[in-house]
């Protein structure tokens, strides 16, 4: 297996938009590089000059730390500085969430009398929250917190293209039970039924809509973020195997010895 | 003013001084600190990119990209940086008068 790269280790833990890892690991590493060949130059032994350069100049600790707090926006410093501040956050998301979810049902509800199917409509209010749970989630990651990573941003789309096709199961059932006594006996069909199949295949339709076009308005940044992602892994694979970062306790800023 | 530790200005006034005396890769800079102070100064542990990072996003340093492929970064000190220099390297005389005065039981000049 091959050997890691020294600074595979802080593009890892360094939690920052893609722009900015790939940033400073190309920093990082030529000037690791022209170090090491600096003190080769100087006498030094290969070996030890890439470990004492690697010491100098690989982020750890505090110094990924100090990164962090730099290359994020405020609102994600602010949300990072505690964890009952994050978690209040995404309260906050999921509260507006199942508020939009729950409006979407009344709303529907204003317009049609819905009868036996309600018990349809209401799954359908988690669908839409959980929808909107899941870009909020998203974007929260994206833009505050500027950091969404391949694994976990696949695990999103896994689960948006989940509700979106529960979206349309729902209105689809919905309105399929509407319409089959319609269909046993047709005498009894009257526009009223025809209005409530219509407006609830519509709301799984309409929710599924909402689904996808929310997860299309975050598709460019997406995009961005996993070119930029895919120049990293070239980055690194392209890189000689080096040596391994020497673990050694970090200090907290450079100063006096 | 933003108030920060004398570690910190110090680490900052460095990095301003080395660039001072032309443009700079990173490596450069803490090269340089380390030869310049004998030895007394370094950075390690990558704690000079946080530095030369907030440096530049507050415009006291320029950071360009050199190079098709494979970029390096180099520094280059702003005007603002320069008087940033000139006026943290007065007060700092002015801290370690004052801190070597109580240190040697003379008092400051």
């Amino acid at each position: 297996m091959p050997r890691e790269h020294p600074l595979e280790r802080v593009e890892r833990e360094l939690k920052v938009a893609p722009r900015h890892r790939l940033d400073l690991i190309e920093e990082v590493d030529a000037d690791v590089k022209a170090l090491q060949a600096e003190l080769v130059r100087r006498g030094r032994d290969p070996v030890q000059a890439r470990r004492a350069a690697l010491r100098q100049l690989a982020p750890a600790g505090a110094a990924i730390e100090k990164l962090e707090a730099r290359h994020t926006s405020r609102l994600g410093r602010w949300a990072r500085a505690s964890a009952p501040m994050d978690r209040a956050l995404m309260l906050g998301v999921a509260a507006i969430a199942t508020l939009a979810g729950v409006r979407a049902v009344m709303a529907l509800q204003g317009l049609v009398s819905l009868g036996p199917t309600a018990v349809l409509a209401w799954p359908q209010a988690v669908v839409i929250a959980l929808l909107a749970a899941n870009l909020a989630r998203a974007v929260t990651q994206l833009w505050i917190h500027g950091d969404l990573r391949s694994t976990q941003r696949q695990s999103l789309w896994a689960r948006q293209a989940g509700l979106i096709v529960a979206a349309v199961a729902l209105g689809a059932l919905g309105a399929a039970w509407e319409a089959y006594p319609a269909f046993v006996t047709p005498a009894s069909a009257g526009w009223e039924v025809v209005g409530r199949t219509a407006s609830l295949a519509a709301t799984g339709v309409a929710t599924a809509i909402f689904g996808l076009f929310g997860w299309l308005a975050i598709t460019p940044r997406l995009i961005a973020d996993e070119e930029i992602e895919r120049r990293i892994t070239s980055f690194f694979a392209q890189a000689r195997p080096a040596l391994a970062t020497p673990r050694e306790p970090s200090r907290p800023e450079g100063g006096p010895r | 003013m933003q108030q920060i530790t004398l570690s910190k200005r110090i680490n900052e006034l460095m990095v301003l001084a080395v660039l001072e005396r032309g443009p700079a890769h990173g490596y450069q800079i803490a090269l340089s600190v380390e030869e310049r102070t004998g030895g007394a100064f370094s950075f390690q542990h990558g704690t000079l990119y946080p530095i030369l990072h907030r440096l530049e996003d507050e415009g006291r340093v320029r950071g360009a990209w050199h190079g098709e492929g494979r970029r390096r970064k180099t520094y280059r000190i702003t005007s603002a940086g320069r008087a940033e220099l000139e006026a943290g390297a007065d007060e700092l005389e002015r801290q370690f008068r004052a801190l070597l005065g109580l240190l040697r039981g003379t008092h400051a000049a």
